[in-house]
């Protein structure tokens, strides 16, 4: 049951997860297929033990080392980390990143000021919302745009969830194109002291965002209803606040204070104003063009945690690695499954071994969709590691 | 690359005419210069080249044009002429007679060019300075030839690439339509190249991306030169680097490279002499911090937590004002501990700022930020870092500002200022009415913005207008402008 986590037990618990249920033998063909040409040793893994000892500069040269080291650390957390010139362990400070997966975090503490139904590490079915979106869109840009094809998506474990790209170009790719990447997905932009954090200008509106509308369009008004964004007096003025021509944002004040406190009529009631004063006064059109579209993007694109995309060697938690705190298994899914996902559907550490856990049929099910997720994923790319080596092979062959 | 520059060259040595070697205004300096000259002609190209490149640096930085624009160019060409160096400008301008005076041009700027890289390639911070400079030229130049200059350019440099078919344009043509940014694109030929060439489109989201692939017009070419340019240049420095060793065992040049390079890194605010008790911050605060570090601090005492970026950068000026790491902890921990358990606060914290004082992870002394880093930070949800006259609403600054109780006129000027995208301007506002002056101070850093206060309340300087706070200003702001592509 998700509620009977117990910190202390995880000691004795985890050399069992990891034995039984952990895909060691998948995990250690997905990292070093994502290695290659490096051999597997030189990727760096971190634990995180009991008390928050962390241990960096990890590596295993095959399966057998890893569960000898699990069993030996008996590691709370899993990290993952790049992969360097030679093994991270020796030399570290003069070893050099060669490769890593594109990484994208999304972590829903950062929507605390769009959100009204929880607050920081808190969660639920409503504002988990926000992650389905938000891995709809960088699904889609990641295949459409940039022609990325192994794209791993993982559960965080609480309140996020991690994106990892392992196509041979992404891995090489370097910070400058890294931060390229990050950029472009990102849309959202301004700290505490910005109200308006989405400009987009009055040109065309770019491919990608118009498809990230499309996406959002579909959940906007169900999260509007969910949410009740701007049902209160202070939603509201946070809504105002956006509003950058004064004459509208005074019409719009008047009008939707008079209304009941219901975030779709009101939001209704915002557009119509908008059409009317922008068809009335062509001026306006020039400030404001595509004020709903950034209220929309505002309110629901996803919101990429850059540094860690742009960082070369950031350490990321593993999948299937177990957070400490929830007990959760940091499960795969697949993106076009993120809606029917439910939290309560995450299997935990807890419901799986313990065989009298009122979930633990449907958890261990969920545990093995998990798997054979990671697995289709880690095949495609295994093929596609083939074809590029052959490929490189037959270049070469050629000169 | 060839460094024995000073002595006889061991490479044969290019022959033909200066047309043959220099057949374009514009090169990508793929070869080194292998001919004879004086140890004067050196220092002289050295520094002329010096010069252009910081005029570039200042037309962005100080003077706040938009880099490439019409303003920003006639900036660049008339301190090019007042400076003496009509050859550069001459240059920058592109003429493709090729006449004696043109060739003698392109040598100049092709040995100044080699010159810089050994002065710069010592460590990764004049890289950076140095490439950002060095693309910014290679680009303005590259952008004001025409396009018959252009073809010569390519078939020089052997860049072909095919344009896409008709058939494929016009299957994609509504998506290049809103996704490129010139107008016109029926009449356009289209190329397509992978995604990773064209970084600085893809990052402002200014070109169609397929498949891994960005369709681009002729025009955006620039933007794969630019990119071959400078991954070729950073490799070159790496390069020249590792020699670094033989061309030392000239002492003439090591002087010359050196004294370059020294004269225009400016303080870095890592190691400080003076001692700051943190029981004097609050009122620090008010009287010389920059209003960037005055929000942070405020915001600590108010919610007593401050997101990583707030952290860093807070805790890095704290550094450089000279607060010791025992009392750095004890600062932070005091607040922290309002919020949340010591051992919380010593498991997840302590440790960064330990860190920041090289005492963790790669001990690294770091430096304290400078506005420009500042300037472009990122700043996120929650976060309350950054540059207030960049990422503040203008109501929100002028909220702030009155707060404080300052004098109207001078918050509805600095709010002006920031607006019109001169930050750091603005902060020079800020210090003169805070501190009742009228020095117009160049801030471009938070450390000397405390310094300058602190001097001016202990009565160090009187008005001492401008001279020094020049000198340190341009001298600062050169390093730490990086290359954003």
């Amino acid at each position: 049951m998700v509620g009977q986590y117990d910190e202390n037990l995880l000691p004795d618990m985890l050399p069992i997860y990891y034995t039984k249920y952990f895909p060691q033998n998948i995990f250690c063909r997905w990292l070093s297929c994502g290695s290659s040409p490096q051999p597997l040793s030189n990727r760096e893994l971190s634990f995180t033990l009991a008390d928050d000892v962390y241990l960096r500069y990890l590596s295993i040269c095959d399966q057998k080392e890893l569960q000898t080291l699990f069993q030996k650390k008996c590691p709370h957390k899993l990290d993952i980390g790049a992969v360097y010139n030679t093994k991270p362990s020796i030399a570290r400070h003069d070893s050099v990143v060669l490769a890593r997966e594109l990484v994208f975090d999304i972590d829903l503490t950062d929507y605390d000021e769009v959100r009204t139904c929880c607050k920081e590490a808190k969660v639920c079915e409503k504002c988990w919302k926000f992650m389905v979106i938000a891995c709809e869109i960088i699904d889609k840009a990641l295949k459409d745009d940039f022609g990325f094809q192994s794209i791993l998506w993982v559960f965080s474990g609480r309140r996020g969830i991690h994106c990892w790209v392992s196509d041979y170009e992404a891995r090489v790719l370097d910070s400058p194109g890294r931060g390229a990447v990050a950029d472009y997905l990102c849309l959202i932009m301004g700290g505490e002291n910005q109200s308006k954090k989405v400009n987009l200008g009055n040109d065309n509106l770019h491919t990608s965002i118009r498809r990230a509308l499309d996406v959002i369009d579909k959940y906007f008004e169900e999260i509007l209803q969910d949410q009740e964004f701007f049902a209160t007096a202070d939603g509201l003025k946070a809504l105002l606040k956006l509003i950058p021509d004064e004459t509208l944002r005074s019409q719009v004040e008047k009008k939707l204070e008079k209304l009941p406190e219901c975030s779709l009529e009101r939001w209704r009631q915002f557009t119509s104003l908008y059409d009317s004063y922008c068809r009335e006064n062509g001026f306006a059109i020039r400030k404001m063009k595509y004020l709903v579209e950034e209220i929309k993007i505002q309110y629901c694109y996803p919101r990429l945690d850059v540094n860690v995309t742009k960082g070369f060697n950031h350490l990321l938690k593993s999948p299937f690695s177990i957070h400490p705190k929830t007990g959760k298994v940091s499960i795969v899914f697949k993106p076009n499954n993120a809606r029917k996902m439910k939290l309560s559907d995450v299997p935990t550490i807890y419901s799986l071994l313990d065989d009298s856990s009122a979930y633990s049929v449907e958890h261990q099910n969920n545990m093995k969709t998990s798997v054979k997720n990671f697995q289709e994923v880690v095949f495609s790319l295994e093929k596609a590691e083939a074809m590029r080596r052959k490929n490189d092979a037959n270049i070469s062959l050629e000169f | 690359m060839d460094l024995n520059i000073k002595r006889k060259s061991t490479k044969t040595v290019i022959k033909g005419s200066l047309v043959e070697t220099y057949p374009h205004d514009l090169q990508m300096y793929k070869l080194p210069p292998t001919e004879e000259i004086s140890l004067q002609e050196f220092e002289t190209l050295a520094l002329e080249r010096l010069m252009l490149l910081r005029s570039l640096a200042t037309a962005t930085t100080l003077k706040g044009f938009r880099a490439f624009s019409d303003e920003w160019k006639e900036y660049v060409q008339n301190e090019l002429r007042n400076q003496g160096l009509k050859y550069y400008a001459k240059l920058c301008e592109y003429t493709k007679h090729g006449t004696d005076a043109d060739l003698q041009a392109r040598k100049k700027d092709h040995i100044a060019h080699f010159i810089l890289r050994l002065a710069y390639c010592r460590n990764e911070e004049l890289r950076r300075w140095f490439v950002a400079r060095e693309l910014e030229l290679f680009k303005m130049r590259f952008m004001t030839m025409n396009s018959e200059a252009v073809d010569a350019f390519f078939r020089l440099n052997n860049l072909s690439y095919t344009n896409i078919s008709d058939e494929e344009k016009s299957g994609i043509i509504s998506f290049l339509r809103e996704s490129t940014a010139h107008q016109n694109i029926e009449n356009m030929k289209f190329y397509k190249v992978k995604f990773y060439e064209v970084l600085d489109l893809v990052k402002f989201r200014k070109v169609f991306l397929s498949g891994g692939y960005a369709y681009i017009p002729h025009k955006d070419f620039v933007s794969v030169l630019s990119a071959q340019f400078r991954k070729h240049l950073r490799h070159s420095l790496a390069v020249a680097c590792h020699h670094l060793g033989e061309i030392e065992q000239d002492e003439r040049l090591v002087c010359l490279l050196k004294g370059l390079h020294q004269s225009y890194t400016g303080a870095d605010y890592a190691d400080t002499k003076a001692v700051v008790p943190i029981e004097s911050l609050d009122s620090l605060s008010v009287k010389s911090y920059p209003l960037c570090m005055r929000q942070l601090h405020e915001q600590l005492r108010l919610s007593h937590h401050l997101k990583h970026g707030g952290r860093l950068q807070y805790g890095l000026f704290l550094k450089g004002i000279g607060v010791t790491l025992e009392d750095s902890l004890r600062f932070w921990r005091e607040e922290f501990t309002k919020i949340m358990d010591l051992d919380n606060f010593e498991k997840q914290y302590s440790y960064y700022i330990r860190y920041n004082y090289g005492k963790e992870g790669s001990k690294r002394n770091y430096s304290p930020l400078s506005c420009l880093k500042i300037v472009n930070e990122t700043v996120g949800p929650g976060d309350c870092h950054g540059c207030p006259y960049r990422h503040c609403d203008v109501s929100n600054l002028k909220n702030k500002l009155q707060g404080y109780g300052m004098d109207p006129q001078a918050i509805s000027d600095i709010v002006d200022t920031a607006k019109k995208g001169h930050f750091q301007v603005a902060c020079s506002k800020y210090f003169d009415s805070v501190n009742n002056v009228d020095l117009g101070l160049g801030i471009n850093h938070p450390n000397q913005y405390f310094e300058e206060s602190q001097k001016l309340l202990k009565g160090e300087i009187k008005v001492i207008k401008k001279e020094k706070g020049n000198i340190k200003k341009e001298t600062i702001e050169d390093l730490e402008f990086d290359e954003d592509f």
